[in-house]
This record gives C-alpha cells, structure tokens and sequence, in this order.
C-alpha cells in the first residue's frame, strides 16, 4: 500500500505510545512499538497513505490496521507538507472501543499540498471537501505519554551532547592508510548514519553491542593522542641516537647496480625492439585471421554464387527438386503443348574449379544438362520450289547450319543453351503436328512426308516443302554445315507465322473456355452454347468451328505469299517492258495473312491529269486475284500469271483509245465514236482492239484510231475532199461546197511521227490538222 | 434467317404423294435451282399429365416438341397459342425426366423429309409430310434470305410461289398477320410447321387407293 514518500514524521495520537513513522528511504511506513506499558495492543499501527485521485468518496480499499483513537483526535491536528503532486488519501479505520468501529476518511483538498485529516468522531463517511491537516513532529521527542494524555518529552541533546555523540561513532583506529582492518562495529554505526534520530535509542532496544560505553567521551581519543605521542617520541629518539652515530647507524640497504648509463641508445632500441615485436604479433595475429577469414569467404562465395545463379536461374524457368537432384522444365506444357516430350533439364553445380588457377571469365557455378535429343539448334525451312525435283530427292537432311541466335549480352550462358533446347523442342512439336496433319486430311494432291520434310503442291508446278533443320553441335555434322544450301528461298515469314500458329494453338487447349453458365451446359465455346437457345443455322454454325488445321494454314499462306510475289514481278515486268503507256503499281501496306490489294494505274507520262480512266485495284486472295475497275466493273482471274499479264495488256490499248478522248475534250476535237470492244478488222489473241474517231472543230479533218493489244495502232486522217487529188469527178456534185466535205482516209506513219508517246504524237498531229487561228 | 412461308401442296388427282413432289422438285430444277441436301422437321405431341390437373376437370394443354434440321442442334417447344421456346438439344432429355408432367400422346410423331434447293435468295424445302408409315401431304417452305421483316417481302414471295406453285399458292401465313414490322424469327417457322401439321393431322387419310 505505501506509495509515498513524504519528508515528515506523522504520528497519530493514540492512546498509547505507539508512534509511526514514515521513512523517507524506502517510502513505507514503519511502526515501531515504543512503550511496552500497553502490551494488550496487539495490532500495529499502520496508518496508509497510498496514492488516488484525490476523489472524495469511498476509499477504494482499505487495509489498515484498527487504530485505537477517541475523542482526543479532535485535538489534535497534525500538519505535514507533502511535496505538490502527490495526491494521497489518508485513511484511518478506527475502532473505538466504546463505539462498533468507524471509518475515517480523511479527504484531501488539492490545495498547495496540504493534507488535514479530518477528525470526526461522529461521523463515518467522508464529507467532501473537508480540510485535513496533518501537523509534523516538533522538535522534541515524546519518552512518555502520561495516564492522563500528557506527554513529556525528551529533551533534546544539547549541541555537545550531539557532537559527543557523533564522535562516539568515529573509529580513530579506522584510517585512511589502513583500510584492511575493518572494525566490525564501526560498520553499523557508519551505516547507520543517514538513520538519524533513532540509532541510539535503536541500539538501546536491539541490543546489540558494538562497543563498550565509555565513562568519558574523550578517552578513546586522549588514548589515540597519547599512542601518537609516544611513537613521535620514539621516533624521535631513534633519530637523535643516529645523528650521534655513536650508538646506531644507518647502513643503506644495498640495491642492484644500475646498467651503465653510456648506452642509452641501446636501452631505446631494445625497447623499442621489443615494443614492436610486440606490435608485430599482434598484426601477425590479425593478418592470420584476415587470411582465413578470407579464403573462407572465397569459398562461401562460391557456395553463395552458386546460390544466387540457381535463384536467377528460378526467375526464367520452373525447377523442382526431385531427391537430391534438381530439375527443370523447359516445355512448353505449361503453356499449353500437348507434345508429348518431357522436356526436362538437370542443373548441376560445376565444381571443377580449381581455386589455386586464375577463375575463367565466363566461369559459372551452374549447369544445365538438356535432354540429348534437344541439343544443338533447330529450324522450320520452308519454302516454294518452281519445279518438283526427282524422287530420289526427296527425303534428303538439308541442314543448313544457321547461326545461332544472338543471345542477349549479359545473359548467362545456360539461359542461351535452354533456350535453344526450347526452340528445338518446339521446332519438334511443329513438324510432328504438320506431319500428323498431312497423313490423316484428305486433300486433292495428297501430301509426302518423308524423313523430315513435308511437301505439298499448292499450285500446279509449284511445291511447297516444309523441313525440320537440326544442326547438332557435333563434329560429324558440321561436315555437311559447308553444303551449299541457298538460304535465299526459306521463307521467313511463314517460318514465323508457324510459331505463331503453334503457339495459339497451345493457347485454345489452356483455358479461354469460361464456365458454362448455367452450370448444368455442356463445355465449349460461349458462342457454340447459344448455338442451340438461339437457333443458329449451319452457315453461322460453320462459321463458329474453326476446322483448319496447321498444316491447311500454312498452305494458304504459302499459296498467298507466292501469289502476291508473282503479282508483283508481273506488273514490274509489264512496266519495265512497255513505255507508253506507263503502268504504276501502289501497294496497300495493311495486309492480311490471306488478302493483299494494290492499286495499278496506266498512265501517259506527261499527261497524268487527263488520262487518267484506267485504274485498277487489284485484291490478291489465295488462289484468285478479283480486279475492280474504276468504272465498276469486277473481274475475277485465277493464279495463272499469264491471265494478269493479258488482262493489264488489254487494258493498256484501252488506255491509249480514252487517252484520245480525253485528249480530243482538251483539244476542242469532237468525239464522232468511240468504242471499247470493236467488233471489225483482224480479232486479237489478247482481248478487244478500241477504237475512236475524233473531228476536228471546223470540221475539215478527222482522226481516226484503233489500237489493239496485239496489233498496236493505227491511225488514220480524213481529209477534205478538195484536197485530194485522186478523186473522180462526178456528173453528181455540181456544187463546190460538196468539195469541202471530208473523204477518203490516209494513214499515218506512226512511228515516223515526232513525240515520244502516243499521246503526245496525237496532241501533235491534232493540232498540225487544227488552222491556226491567228 | 429469313421470311419463311410454308404452305400445303395437295395432291395432284391422280397421282400419288410421291409423284407430286417429283413434279414439284423438277418444276424447281428447271427454274434454275441448285440441290442442296436433305431436310427433316419433326414434330412430338405432349399432353399435360392428368395429376397436375386442377380439380375443376380442365383440359390439358398440348405441348409440341420440334426439330428443325436447319437449327440443327435447337430444339423448339410450343404450345397451340401460346410461347415458343427455343432450347439445346438437351431439352429433349429434360422431356424424358419431366415424365411426370407431360405425357407423350403416342403414335402423335409426324415428320416431313424432303430434298433442300438453293435459289439464289430463295431457300425452297420440298417435303413429304409421314406420320408413321404413310404419307399424309406435302408440305412446302419457302424462305426469302435476305429479309427479315414480313410485311416487306410478302409480296415478292407471293411472287415467287406462283411461279412454280401456280394455282395452288397459299395466301399470308397466320403468323404474319397482326405483326408488321416485327423480326421474323425462326420460332415463327415452327408455328407455321405445328399449324400445318395439325391440320394434316385433322384430314382423313389420302385415299391411295381408288384412284388409278
């Protein structure tokens, strides 16, 4: 209970010389029984002074001892400062004889410490707020406490009654020279020193002993004096008698002889050997450890870096540890691959260092052994071969050692090695899955495999032929790696467009199927489970199935690619044979897999702006190209090449007849026909020969001109009849007027007329017929 | 899915329901249309189980459960006036657990089979309509692809049936009457099928016999 500490003696009033004290040391509170008169008082006196909140009310617990009070309470008022933040809450349990028992609470009043107990005989529970005061110990002592409530006190030591006191402690015997020797009384006195006020009469109750009372204070130290003195004196005998030397001397002691002083160079560089020496051990100590500790890193080091490479190792590939070994995977299983192989790689630590020789720069604590089968690299050939080779070819291993990837700078070299057993797992995957394909569909041409190569027939003399290239990294291949193998024809468009095939194929066998809802529909495609619910009819049904396989794919793109390339060296070949008219050829660049478009224009150079009729897109699909004109018309042609270079030729005479008509609107010449498809003179192998009469404006000539694909242009010129000078006369025209009609055509030696295209010769002679109007 | 209207084609006098459709089929080839295949639609009656019948003593309803071989994996399932639902194949399996409620009305199971043409646009099924073992009619359909609005292409239907129908052109299906403007679906076929079969159902038997 006792939490306070306070600097002041309290001692409630009691019938009975009981008095407690608190003890500033230890904070408690100490009940001493002074008196033994009242000997039927068994209890102890135990007034709590215990910290609360100050809250006036019931006392939260109280465990003192009854003390025994009356009235005489009310006298008395015992006043103590308590220091300013302590908040204490006396409480008293009294058990008046006379009375069953009370309780008094003594309140405290948060006001500059004060604390008053409040003495209320009458009443047992606190009132608020009351003043409690609490007066300190006077200065004297009480020794007794008379029947009738006085007291006498003790009268308090005079001041040399205190210092004799005091010094009756001091032990002289105790000096500062000689602290081996402990008194054992002088300990509890000295020990007993910051107790004050209470020793003396304590020892008087203990009992205890520690040394005999004198009869006069002063002895102890009259007889240490007198010690003194007689020692002085003694000493000072001997001294005298020695000065005399007639009956005592002094002899000096002998002592060792002193090293000579002449070396003191010596002295310093023995001592300074030995300083260092001393210094050396303890560096050579060090240094030993340094080296040990080092190595030890070294070796933990490699320890650690064999760690840290197979947690880098962990953060591009899945590894799992199988017994004691540790083991990888390096398929594409987890991706979605359904091939078979199991594609698993071992990593071993490389402990063949040897720590003496300088570490190898690539050196590397790990290794990785692939499956034997995935060593090396690998490669899907494919490519399109105008003739079909003999029999005998077929199956031949054209291994075309392709430079390995780059790998990235910094990458570690097991990270090149898996990933190119990766690639050749796939590689593998590919082949084995186009091979299937070809065996099991039903196409038209049927399909070869053999060995490692798969060839088709897309177009008629054209082969289609996809390989699995595996160049091993051992000695026996690399033989053939100096083969002469045209890299030229490897198409590496659709190579890669096989990995990408592959790869979504391994994407529909993972997920990307939700969970049916409702729960109770079967699996498959959301779209093919409305199927039903929606009532889908077969088109929409067909077009949700995705029935190609990889093989099928890849033909078509095959088929597309070599269509467009052909496409393409056609119209370059038309536009680097023929001049007039010039043909141009924009391709789009957004193209699909299957469907590219270009847009061909014929043009008269020189007059881009004026003939400007004949444009064409063409959109390449797999096996047709469909060519819309610019005048709506769409014509379909199959792969043959042929049927392009014709068609572009029909429409390059066409372009040369509406480049006249455009010509003859600019001109001011009047159109008197104009046809597209003529129907007379000789038949062209390849489409339609045009034709166009154009007048000029005063009507005197006119131009005249056919111009097919096959049989070129012919031009021709009408005159006035008055100009001619074969004509027969006739009885039939009397008139001269009739002379300056238009009659009989001459034809133009067109290749001998000036310009350096058809439209610009026409624009020559148009206006050579044209009067000049000056 | 298109306007669709499907019609009777009475038999020819004097000839069988066989050759009347061979008549119908040739009429078609001449015109120019291609053969596509087979069609079958079939159609189950249900009655309403007695048990869950009110006390009252009402009538139960006749549930018709179809198939279209042009929907292939729906199933349709419609009462006489009432909805028209459009399921998965696994309704039919749900039939046989709801055996409790819907009674099969036996020897109820009518079909029509026939050869499917392509006419351009035109979508024309020429079918021997059987019920069991012998055939009962011919039921014709015609669908018009590129519409779905009924009221806007009746006419060039019309059109069209005439010219190989001839006089025996039925007038506008029930099922385009009070809807113009609504999205002819194909729920709206499946009526007309159940109407046509039904009163194949109510007419006597084609009298085979008799007429040689």
């Amino acid at each position: 209970m006792p939490v306070i500490q306070t600097e002041s003696e309290y001692k409630p009033p009691v019938n009975g010389s009981y008095f407690a004290h608190v003890n500033s040391a230890d904070g408690g509170c100490l009940l001493e029984k002074y008196s033994e008169k009242r000997h039927d008082f068994e209890c102890a006196l135990l007034a709590n002074l215990f910290a609360s909140e100050g809250q006036p009310g019931k006392p939260a617990e109280f465990s003192s001892c009854p003390l025994n009070s009356d009235e005489d309470v009310n006298k008395w008022l015992h006043f103590y400062e308590m220091k300013a933040p302590l908040v204490c809450l006396p409480v008293f349990v009294s058990r008046d004889p006379v009375t069953t028992g009370g309780l008094f609470v003594p309140l405290f009043l948060p006001r500059a410490g004060v604390l008053s107990p409040l003495a209320d005989a009458a009443s047992m529970s606190g009132v608020r707020a009351v003043r409690i005061s609490i007066e300190s110990a006077c200065e004297k002592q009480v020794q007794e406490v008379g029947l009738d409530g006085t007291e006498t006190y003790l009268q308090p030591l005079s001041m040399s009654q205190n210092l004799a006191r005091l010094a009756q402690r001091i032990d002289f015997s105790q000096g500062s020279g000689s602290e081996e020797e402990e008194a054992a009384g002088a300990e509890g006195d000295a020990q007993d020193w910051p107790g004050a006020g209470s020793s003396a009469d304590q020892d008087d109750e203990e009992g205890l002993v520690k040394f005999q009372p004198s009869l006069w204070p002063w002895d102890s130290v009259r007889n240490n004096l007198r010690s003194a003195l007689t020692e002085m004196c003694v000493l000072y005998d001997v001294l005298s008698i020695v000065r005399d030397k007639k009956f005592m001397t002094l002899d000096p002691v002998s002592q060792d002889a002193l090293p000579p002083k002449q070396n003191p160079q010596t002295l310093q560089l023995m001592s300074k050997k030995k300083s260092l020496a001393g210094a050396a051990q303890i560096l050579l100590k060090g240094a030993e450890r340094l080296t040990k500790s080092v190595t030890e890193n070294q070796e933990n080091k490699l320890q650690r870096d064999f760690n840290s490479e197979l947690l880098r190792l962990r953060q591009h590939w899945k590894l799992r540890k199988v017994g004691d070994k540790i083991l990888g995977d390096l398929s594409y299983r987890s991706a979605g691959s359904l091939f078979p192989h199991h594609g698993t790689f071992e990593v071993i630590k490389n402990t063949d260092l040897d720590l003496d020789k300088k570490i190898p720069e690539d050196y590397c604590p790990l290794d990785v052994q692939i499956p034997s089968d995935l060593e090396g690299s690998a490669y899907i050939k494919v490519s399109i071969q105008k003739q079909s080779p003999d029999i005998g070819d077929l199956g031949t291993v054209n291994l075309f050692k392709r430079s390995l990837p780059k790998s990235k700078p910094g990458s570690p070299h097991w990270q090149t090695k898996l990933e190119a057993a990766q690639n050749v797992l796939l590689c593998k995957e590919i082949f084995a899955q186009l091979s299937r394909e070809a065996v099991q569909i039903k196409s038209q041409i049927p399909h070869i495999v053999v060995k490692n190569q798969i060839i088709s027939q897309p177009f008629p003399n054209l082969q289609l032929s996809i390989s699995l290239c595996h160049s091993s990294n051992d000695k026996k291949s690399q033989k053939f790696a100096t083969e002469k193998q045209s890299p030229e024809d490897h198409l590496y468009v659709l190579e890669h467009n096989l990995h990408l095939l592959i790869r979504e194929f391994h994407k529909q066998t993972l997920s990307s199927i939700m969970m049916p809802h409702p729960a109770s529909a079967p699996f498959g495609h959301k779209r093919m489970r409305l199927s039903g619910p929606q009532a889908f009819d077969k088109n929409e049904i067909n077009s949700l199935q995705s029935s190609e396989g990889l093989l099928e794919k890849i033909i078509k793109q095959a088929k597309h690619i070599f269509l467009r390339s052909r496409t393409a060296a056609t119209i370059d070949s038309l536009a680097s044979r023929i001049e007039d008219p010039q043909i141009q050829a924009h391709w789009s660049n957004i193209n699909d897999v299957y469907e590219s478009s270009v847009k061909v224009l014929i043009t008269s150079q020189g007059y881009e702006q004026i003939c400007k009729s004949i444009q064409l897109q063409l959109n390449i699909g797999v096996e047709q190209i469909r060519v819309v004109h610019r005048d709506g018309r769409v014509i379909t042609l199959s792969y043959q090449e042929q049927e392009l270079q014709d068609f572009l030729l029909s429409q390059m005479s066409q372009h040369q007849v509406h480049a006249v008509q455009q010509l003859a609107k600019v001109m001011g010449w009047q159109v008197l026909s104009f046809s597209n498809h003529v129907g007379l003179g000789p038949i062209e192998s390849i489409g339609n020969a045009s034709a166009i009469t154009v007048a000029s404006p005063n009507g005197d000539y006119a131009i005249s001109v056919r111009n097919g694909p096959e049989s070129g242009s012919k031009i021709m010129v009408q005159f006035p009849r008055n100009q001619c000078k074969d004509l027969p006369k006739s009885d039939v025209l009397q008139d001269t007027k009739w002379s300056h009609l238009r009659g009989p055509f001459k034809e133009v030696h067109w290749n001998k007329m000036e310009g350096r295209n058809f439209v610009y010769k026409m624009e020559l002679l148009m206006s050579a017929l044209s009067p000049c109007l000056l | 899915m298109g306007v669709t209207c499907v019609s009777q084609m009475p038999v020819a006098e004097g000839k069988s329901v066989q050759q009347t459709v061979e008549l119908l089929t040739r009429k078609l080839e001449v015109l120019g249309a291609e053969k596509q295949g087979t069609f079958c639609v079939d159609c189950e009656t249900y009655h309403t189980a007695a048990s869950t019948l009110g006390s009252q003593g009402q009538t139960g309803k006749l549930m018709y459960v179809m198939h279209n071989s042009e929907y292939p994996l729906s199933c349709f399932a419609l009462f006489e006036n009432g909805p028209c639902l459009i399921a998965d194949t696994n309704f039919d399996v749900l039939m046989v657990k709801l055996k409790g409620f819907f009674q099969s009305a036996k020897a109820s199971k009518i079909e029509t089979r026939g050869t499917r043409y392509q006419y351009c646009d035109f979508l024309v099924k020429v079918g021997t309509v059987t019920m069991g073992p012998s055939a009962r009619g011919i039921s014709v359909e015609v669908e018009y692809g590129p519409c779905v609005v009924a009221s806007d292409c009746w006419s060039l239907l019309l059109e069209f049936l005439q010219s190989f129908l001839g006089s025996h052109t039925p007038g506008a299906p029930a099922v385009f009457g009070n809807r113009h403007d609504v999205v002819y679906g194909p729920a709206d076929t499946m009526v007309q099928y159940m109407e046509l079969f039904n009163k194949i159902r109510k007419q006597q038997q084609v009298p085979v016999a008799g007429i040689r």
